[in-house]
């Protein structure tokens, strides 16, 4: 780490660093990403079964530097403030991810959030919050298409009616951890990424399309995909974690020159797997959200409300992505290019499917 | 009004919300979790008036006429004895208790109290088993039930799922007496303890580990049982548990000394098995044809049910729900008797007091015995 680096970040090498969820998707490579930066005290909190022999084979990679695991569970107390003790900055990715259950989604993202904020505060010695939001919260309902999603615009007033955990459950966590900076002073920022994709998360995202009825609904046409390269959304992180001056700030994280859904479901094709897939034009995809959304009401929830308009302005709509406030706040620049980065994801999907 | 409220907030307590909102004359007058966060969430999302996170708060300050406990089970016995002394009817999710002991004791007092209990075992209300009850008391067996089987699999789905709960030594399924079995196998038996007449039948059970979870280094969580249940030696029963079988079913089989029903509870089928057999070949082609026949008209019975918004996955539950909240109201009899409540829990104590001797002599031999099964 250069002088000039250091003048920039709240934190020197050598203070403890938290990463929960530090065994994940993009956890073991955001330990990675402070490992190369030279932080040499990094503490990853993982789950009892989680795979922890990639960030401690990252630990010995670094000379002088010291990976300490500890694993247990967000929701016990005394594991939350066992983990946060002495730390300067929490990298918070653990998450309730995938649930359908919104109770469970709930607990897993902001009961566990609420205790690690409770713990640092007890502390008394943190300098910055770094809580891992989504591109789900946003809300698309009152705006024209092609308009832009950025920071400034409004998250979900009532999730709950978007019939996603996940929604609902970062929502939530959002909500605790902004309650926490106000009331308490911690300093906190958030960031939100879209849809990161990578080496160990070889699923399409349903922002292309669905495959629940048997058939590939190809639902986004020529709509933009708001992706984002692990590696690249791991460094984002980073430095939202570590640069000065930018407490109580949203960051959203997309790769530069985003495919249109269309060509990721043609390049995913042609590089993994042929497949039949139908296209829904736009019309077509709200006019059924909303007769799902009727018909859900209609019956008591005979089907669920997994489809309704809400979920349709906000993933199937079409909207542009920036990441200006990224590029001019943190100085963040992809590191993996689009193309790059499509070859290693395509390679793992390949590999998975040979697997499967 | 029937005044309803919901004590602990976690995923089961969703599935309670949604259906007490489906029911006309109550309304959720609270809810309440130890952890306030969960309590509010719950009443974030449904027509709740308030929540609460002391249990003695909500009592005194919503007054429900009945209180659903959808805790851990670990806590439904004292939860459901402080409900009943404040006077609340209880509707307990299942298992009931961890001990039939501790169930015996909810019952006299709810007795000795003049008030209602129920468990939930909501599959014993779906829409095909109302049809399989009917029929069975229409006399369609010819008699009481000579075998019954009963099959009730859990698939435990992907490695990644199952490394989450068999990681965790501290998971509070592994506390129970039955370990995974205990939080799950209670719908299956109770389907035979609707059927049988006795309070103490014999019990020969057998648990194992399945290979699959010995390959994840797991020694303790028994994910295989399959148990003999037998009555004064007149009618017979056979239960099933499995993680690994495929399919993954939950099935009933009752067999009478006239004719027989097979009731599959995912794919919500009813089959008439007809105890006589026809003449020589006729035998071979005339049975699938009744059996398509019985199929199609499964088919059309789901359509209808689905088309008049009444085939809910939780339609079991509304109608237990429902059900109960009568037999409070009007003073009909509970949907589930108590007697079936009792032997459901002395047939599951006696099943987990089998597997532990079991698991002890395997301990003590260092090795798995040639007979394992054991008679209680």
């Amino acid at each position: 780490m250069g002088q000039m680096e250091r003048d920039a970040f709240i934190i020197g090498p050598d203070d403890p660093i938290l990463v929960t969820g530090a065994t994940g998707f993009i956890g073991s490579r955001l330990v990675e990403s402070l490992l190369d930066r030279g932080f040499r005290n990094v503490r990853c909190f993982a789950r009892l079964s989680s795979k922890v022999a990639r960030v401690e084979a990252a630990g010995r990679r670094y000379a002088g530097a010291r990976v300490e695991m500890i694993t247990g569970n967000l929701l016990s107390r005394e594991d939350c403030a066992a983990a946060t003790k002495d730390v300067a900055v929490i990298f918070h990715l653990a998450a309730g991810r995938g649930e359908k259950s919104f109770p469970d989604a709930f607990m897993n993202s902001v009961v566990t959030t609420r205790n690690l904020l409770e713990a640092s505060l007890r502390h008394t010695c943190l300098r910055r919050f770094v809580s891992i939001s989504s591109f789900a919260v946003y809300t698309n309902t009152q705006k024209p298409r092609w308009r832009l999603l950025d920071e400034s615009c409004p998250v979900e007033k009532r999730p709950e009616l978007r019939g996603d955990a996940y929604c609902f459950a970062k929502v939530k966590q959002d909500e605790i951890v902004t309650e926490y900076g106000k009331r308490f002073g911690i300093p906190y920022v958030i960031v939100r990424p879209g849809y990161v994709y990578g080496p160990g998360n070889e699923g399409l995202t349903g922002r292309v399309g669905i495959g629940t009825f048997g058939v590939f609904l190809h639902l986004g046409g020529s709509n933009p995909i708001p992706v984002t390269y692990v590696d690249n959304c791991a460094e984002a992180i980073v430095l939202a974690g570590l640069k000065k001056g930018v407490d109580g700030e949203v960051f959203n994280a997309v790769d530069d020159d985003l495919p249109s859904s269309r060509r990721f479901l043609r390049l995913y094709k042609r590089n993994v797997r042929r497949f039949r897939s139908i296209y829904l034009p736009h019309v077509v995809s709200y006019a059924f959200c909303l007769l799902w959304e009727k018909y859900s009401i209609w019956s008591e929830g005979q089907l669920p409300p997994v489809f309704n308009r809400l979920s349709w302005h906000a993933y199937w709509k079409k909207t542009r992505y920036s990441n200006e406030k990224l590029k001019a706040r943190l100085g963040w620049a992809p590191k993996v290019p689009m193309a790059e980065g499509f070859r290693r994801y395509f390679q793992s999907c390949r590999e998975r499917e040979r697997d499967a | 009004m029937l005044k309803v409220a919901i004590v602990g907030c976690g995923k089961i307590a969703d599935a309670h919300a949604s259906q007490i909102q489906r029911i006309k004359g109550c309304e959720i007058v609270g809810v309440c979790d130890r952890e306030p966060l969960m309590a509010r969430q719950l009443h974030e999302r449904f027509p709740v008036k308030r929540y609460f996170s002391d249990l003695t708060e909500l009592l005194s300050d919503a007054r429900p006429d009945v209180v659903h406990i959808t805790t851990p089970p670990e806590s439904h016995f004292d939860i459901a004895r402080f409900c009943l002394e404040w006077g609340c009817h209880v509707y307990v999710e299942k298992p009931f208790t961890l001990h039939a002991e501790e169930a015996q004791i909810l019952v006299a007092l709810a007795n000795e109290k003049g008030l209602k209990l129920t468990v939930g075992h909501d599959d014993q209300f779906s829409n095909v088993t109302r049809r399989m009850r009917t029929l069975v008391h229409s006399g369609y067996l010819g008699g009481v039930p000579v075998h019954m089987e009963s099959y009730y699999c859990y698939d435990l789905g992907e490695p990644g799922y199952a490394r989450a709960l068999l990681g965790d030594k501290q998971h509070w399924v592994r506390r129970l007496p039955g370990g995974l079995l205990h939080n799950i196998i209670s719908h299956g038996i109770a389907r035979i303890a609707e059927f049988l007449t006795t309070d103490s039948p014999q019990v020969i059970a057998y648990g194992f580990v399945s290979p699959l979870l010995k390959r994840m280094d797991e020694r303790e969580i028994v994910d295989e049982l399959r148990v003999i249940i037998c009555e004064e030696e007149r009618t017979t029963a056979y239960f099933t548990f499995s993680s690994q079988m495929r399919p993954s079913i939950h099935q009933f089989r009752i067999y009478g000394q006239k004719n027989g029903l097979i009731l599959d509870q995912d794919q919500e089928t009813l089959i008439k098995l007809r105890g006589g057999r026809f003449k020589s070949y006729l035998e071979k082609f005339i049975p699938p044809v009744s059996f398509a026949e019985q199929y199609l008209g499964n088919l059309m019975k789901n359509a209808r049910t689905f088309l008049a918004r009444d085939f809910h996955m939780d339609s079991g539950k509304k109608y237990l729900i429902e059900s109960f909240y009568r037999s409070i109201t009007h003073g009909t009899p509970v949907p589930i008797q108590y007697r079936e409540i009792l032997l459901t829990a002395r047939i599951m104590d006696t099943i987990f007091a089998q597997l532990n001797t079991q698991r002890s002599q395997v301990q003590a031999q260092g090795q798995m015995p040639s007979h394992a099964a054991l008679t209680h």
